[in-house]
């Protein structure tokens, strides 16, 4: 069940601004509240930061194309 | 592997393009210059009956293959059986040569990405992929070939690097690999490995289908990485790697280069696939070599 949470909690800080901030702002904090493990919390506390911020900036624009597309039919 | 006298290489690798609504006008008035046409299966799982008829006139022209993007195989959580439903729809409609997704997760806690992402790489991914790969070759009848995806991020929570997570899954599971050599080029050049190291520690005997692509550079907090956005043309870094390929592989390759926009002329992208032949034909010479040269 741990590893359904890590991937939850990646795929939100990926595509939500809001928790991407917070958990930028806190890492072991927001972690913990997500119920992830010791060995988890540790890994997002050193997380790849830049590689947190393009893959956020590649994904917007992705999902905006998506969307697009989506509502073109 | 087949070689004759003469020392050709017989080995029938094919080289094609990834289909796109923009590029089809210039794809099938090439069809004799491009062997087979990758098309993406999302699209079509809910396209009207006059779409699904055109791809199976297609493949009745040439050699279809398909290539999903939303499964999601590469997770701990079991993939969704509606989207394995509708691959095995389509491929019973268009009867692909084969189907491939990738080794990424795509959802998670209810929360959509909209796109391929590398998901932590451990025991969990592991078996969930290898799972998952089964439960789709039951649904769809066969398995997919399975895709290495770029990332811009070092998958946080990961217990083992991006090679030996591919070799478990693959171990473990009945897919073989679709080996995406921008994606290899990429990520070795984000995360400082070597791209030539990397290729020979995968099993060339399971390595199916090839995809070339380009990208460009991107930069956040000072850091530079290669971002795979398929709108730039395939790097020279990447036809080295298809000969490297080439020259290990014992059976014929499927090679399809993929361009998701900022299209140039079709020539431009023919003359892409033309660059891929002389890459593929200089390794099987090279391997040709070195099977005489065990011989002698």
């Amino acid at each position: 069940m741990s590893a359904a949470r890590l991937e939850a909690f990646l795929a939100k800080i990926y595509v939500d601004e809001d928790s991407r901030q917070r958990f930028l702002a806190d890492p072991r904090g927001e972690a913990a509240k997500a119920g992830l493990n010791e060995r988890e919390i540790g890994s997002l506390e050193k997380i790849d930061r830049a590689g947190l911020i393009l893959t956020a900036q590649s994904l917007q624009k992705k999902r905006r194309r998506l969307y697009r597309k989506r509502s073109k039919g | 592997m087949k070689f004759n006298r003469a020392g050709n290489n017989t080995i029938q690798d094919r080289v094609g393009l990834g289909w796109r609504p923009e590029l089809a006008v210039g794809i099938l008035s090439h069809l004799d210059r491009i062997d087979v046409v990758e098309v993406i299966a999302d699209d079509l799982f809910d396209a009207p009956r006059g779409e699904r008829r055109a791809l199976r006139a297609l493949s009745a022209q040439t050699a279809v293959v398909l290539h999903g993007v939303s499964l999601g195989l590469a997770s701990s959580v079991p993939v969704e059986t509606k989207l394995l439903e509708k691959t095995a729809r389509l491929c019973e409609e268009a009867n692909p040569e084969y189907w491939s997704e990738h080794l990424a997760f795509v959802r998670g806690g209810g929360v959509e990405i909209g796109h391929l992402t590398a998901p932590p790489r451990t025991d969990a991914t592991i078996e969930g992929a290898a799972a998952n790969l089964k439960r789709a070759r039951d649904v769809v009848g066969s398995a997919p070939l399975v895709e290495n995806i770029a990332t811009l991020i070092d998958p946080p929570g990961s217990d083992y690097d991006e090679i030996d997570w591919i070799d478990r899954i693959i171990d473990s599971s009945p897919s073989d690999l679709l080996l995406d050599l921008h994606n290899l080029h990429a990520n070795a050049t984000n995360f400082g490995y070597d791209e030539t190291e990397f290729l020979k520690r995968l099993p060339a005997e399971r390595i199916v289908a090839v995809h070339l692509a380009g990208g460009k550079w991107v930069e956040a907090l000072g850091e530079r990485r290669v971002l795979d956005d398929h709108l730039h043309d395939v790097p020279d870094a990447v036809y080295r790697l298809l000969t490297e390929l080439a020259a290990v592989v014992p059976h014929p390759l499927t090679v399809i280069l993929e361009r998701d926009g900022a299209y140039p002329p079709i020539e431009t992208l023919l003359r892409q696939l033309d660059r891929a032949r002389e890459a593929l034909t200089e390794g099987r010479s090279r391997q040709f070599e070195q099977i005489e040269k065990e011989a002698a």
